[in-house]
């Protein structure tokens, strides 16, 4: 038998697709999990991340396939903008906004990710985050700006209203979620609230922002697994994904209609309760 | 303004420039062989920073890029 079954592939694949859009932590819940169920699984063997990458790529491709449309628009827009030498029209703007948003989540990413996963590897850790990512999406409702009232679509809203300068801040904010407990899609929600989004503009800005850095984080590991570190682990991880790429594709769809009408208030209820409670429940 | 624009354009093009070379040699050397003062030197390590080397090539691309349109030929408003 492989370091993660079949089942637990599944089951792990399952709650990365939701919780890896849902604001509450993608990384906090596949370290949590195990220990709460008494699973030998921890996030820093090396077929656990391998697993991780089959999942990351899944909930990539289902949000490009989701936002297909935009993307083809923003794409065209990219190289119109390149070609005239300006950012004339809002697709190319988003486009670039989404660029300016990469760089400083693709860096921190890229040279603290190793370094954070060893230092908060543990499930005690990550619970106590976890609730702090319940005080951070409380913190970003009570903080938000109102959003302008406008009848343009919804990529042009986001290009109208999201300045450059909050384009860095909402992908910085993202390296937050390199610590397990933090939700990537929580701050990146919370930082375009900030910059005066609505809920549902600030929720498809994140999806937007995250496509590119889940994809090419899991692309980039993806020779590991392929490599003797699969051994092991393939089967469970095309299961994974498979289920990932199921529950992410629901998970889209759901909060694309709840955010139109409701907050990310119910999300820092569940982050702190829960966090809280495996806190004290790891602790005693 | 037009000047200070122009001195920025060109610190874009050699920090870009300078951000590609520091890619090439994260590539190319192993961490004992990096100059010390690079984030990720290392004693006898024989470890690749490959994505230091992604990180310093992204932001090289990203200076080009802000070089690229600020030196586009000027639009004037439409009348």
């Amino acid at each position: 038998m492989g370091p993660i079954t079949y089942f637990q592939g599944a089951i792990l694949g399952l709650l990365q697709g939701v919780t890896e859009l849902f604001p509450v932590s993608s990384l906090g819940h596949s370290v949590i999990l195990p220990r709460l169920v008494g699973w030998n699984i921890h996030q820093n063997d090396a077929y656990f991340l391998t697993f991780l990458v089959a999942t990351h790529i899944a909930t990539a491709l289902v949000l490009l396939g989701f936002f297909w449309r935009d993307w083809w628009r923003i794409l065209k827009g990219l190289g119109r903008s390149l070609r005239d030498r300006e950012i004339a029209d809002p697709d190319a703007r988003l486009g670039w906004l989404i660029v300016v948003g990469s760089i400083p989540a693709g860096i921190l990413g890229l040279t603290l990710e190793s370094a954070l996963r060893r230092v908060f590897a543990s499930a005690e850790s990550a619970a106590i985050f976890l609730a702090l990512n319940g005080v951070l999406l409380f913190g970003a409702e009570m903080l938000r700006r109102r959003a302008p009232q406008t009848s343009d679509d919804d990529d042009t809203r986001i290009a109208r209203t999201v300045s450059w300068r909050g384009a860095f801040t909402v992908g910085a904010a993202q390296a937050i979620a390199l610590v397990p407990g933090f939700s990537r899609s929580g701050a990146s929600m919370g930082g375009g609230l900030l910059v005066g989004l609505s809920h549902k503009d600030a929720a498809r800005f994140a999806f937007l922002l995250a496509t590119p850095i889940i994809l090419a984080a899991g692309i980039l590991k993806l020779p590991e697994l392929a490599g003797p570190q699969g051994n092991g682990v393939r089967g469970p991880a095309a299961v994974g994904a498979a289920c990932a790429a199921v529950t992410a594709w629901i998970s889209v769809r759901f909060l694309m209609r709840y955010f139109e009408t409701q907050t990310l208030t119910p999300f820092a209820v569940y982050c702190l309760c829960a966090g809280t409670a495996c806190a004290i429940y790891f602790a005693v | 303004m037009a000047q200070y624009r122009k001195q920025l354009v060109w610190l874009a093009i050699v920090l870009g420039v300078l951000l590609i070379v520091v890619a090439a040699i994260y590539w190319a050397e192993p961490a004992r062989s990096l100059p010390s003062f690079f984030p990720g030197h290392e004693n006898g390590s024989t470890h690749h920073h490959v994505k230091h080397g992604i990180a310093a090539f992204l932001v090289g691309l990203a200076c080009f890029a802000f070089a690229w349109f600020n030196t586009g030929p000027k639009k004037t408003a439409a009348a």
